[in-house]
């Protein structure tokens, strides 16, 4: 399962990517995904998007620069046991690919998957209500902020997105 | 992906409906001395990386499965998730699966001897608590034999060492 958008490619996770996402784990920049963590809980995190694959029969995807495949974000589907609902979710997984549009352009991508293929009406971004970065691509999606809806954690805003054509 | 038939039982990866079982078990109190019981959220998320084990590394612990029904029965096989000190061999059985008949040795064994010969692995571990006896036993069954001095998780973990043709006992 591979989707591609202008500037990306999105593959399912695979070991080239372990060190990118690994390394992001462990980073500052994971502070609003539980992280950062050592190295170990960071590889089984990786590993747990991965084998969401095999549990549900989709899962996020590792979005690569298409021009020199260099993982740039993790993003897409994402619904673990424990999640009230199915959410696409995005992270950009270093600094020096912020400003770009990169997270918008896939997290897009993977809402045109998830209405289309995958069959979803409707789908959220938790988002931790100090990650105003995270915010923003949610609001330039068009998703929109529902204050009353159940989140897993207590700072998390919920934003909901609403397939082509459904009333929300 | 990798397929293993003993005498009694069929080793594969792990599938989708096996989640359930899987979660079960994490969930339950047999996990004791795996790190459970866990919440059914983090149990979710273990499985998760026991599927992702195997599509990142190409190989991980197999779900054991009766040759004849299909039913799962347990899971067995290594486990190198990179915050251990040394690659693992692991095995559990499922609280409905029969106990005192051998089915975790037969796998267990099955799932060392692909290390060894098909992994061409050198030498795996197993880390133990002290007070985990039946796991003990299987260890030393199994031709384990333990190892003072290596590093392990905990400091209280027992380490037994297998290596090929270390000679399973009967």
């Amino acid at each position: 399962m591979t989707l591609r958008t202008e500037r990306l490619v999105l593959r399912q996770p695979s070991a080239a990517h372990t060190q990118a996402v690994v390394a992001f784990f462990g980073s500052e920049r994971a502070r609003f995904v539980g992280g950062p963590m050592d190295t170990g809980k960071a590889w089984r995190a990786f590993a747990s998007f991965a084998g969401h694959w095999t549990l549900r029969g989709f899962g996020s995807f590792v979005a690569e620069t298409a021009s020199d495949a260099r993982p740039v974000a993790l993003v897409g589907p994402w619904f673990p046991g424990d999640w009230p609902e199915r959410e696409i979710g995005w992270s950009l997984l270093a600094a020096q690919d912020e400003g770009q549009g990169y997270a918008t352009e896939a997290a897009r991508a993977c809402l045109a998957h998830a209405f289309g293929p995958l069959g979803w009406d409707t789908a959220v971004s938790y988002i931790h209500k100090d990650n105003h970065a995270s915010c923003a691509v949610a609001e330039r999606l068009g998703a929109r902020l529902e204050p009353k809806t159940a989140a897993p954690g207590a700072d998390d805003l919920v934003y909901r997105h609403t397939a082509p054509g459904v009333q929300p | 992906m990798t397929r293993i038939e003993t005498e009694r039982l069929v080793l594969r990866a792990p599938l989708a409906e096996d989640s359930a079982a899987l979660v079960g078990f994490f969930a339950s109190e047999r996990a004791a001395f795996v790190g459970g019981p866990l919440a059914l959220g983090l149990a979710w998320r273990h499985v998760a990386t026991i599927c992702g084990h195997w599509m990142l590394k190409g190989f991980g612990p197999f779900i054991l499965t009766d040759r004849h029904t299909g039913e799962s029965l347990g899971l067995t096989g290594p486990w190198a998730p990179g915050d251990r000190p040394e690659p693992e061999v692991v095995w559990a059985l499922w609280d409905h699966a029969p106990k005192g008949q051998g089915l975790a040795q037969e796998g267990a064994q099955a799932a060392l001897d692909h290390l060894f010969t098909g992994l061409r692995w050198e030498s795996v571990v197993c880390y133990i608590d002290p007070s985990n006896a039946p796991s003990i036993a299987l260890a030393r069954r199994l031709g384990g034999v333990e190892d003072p001095h290596a590093a392990r998780p905990a400091p209280t973990d027992l380490v037994f060492r297998h290596a090929p043709n270390s000679g399973a006992r009967p």
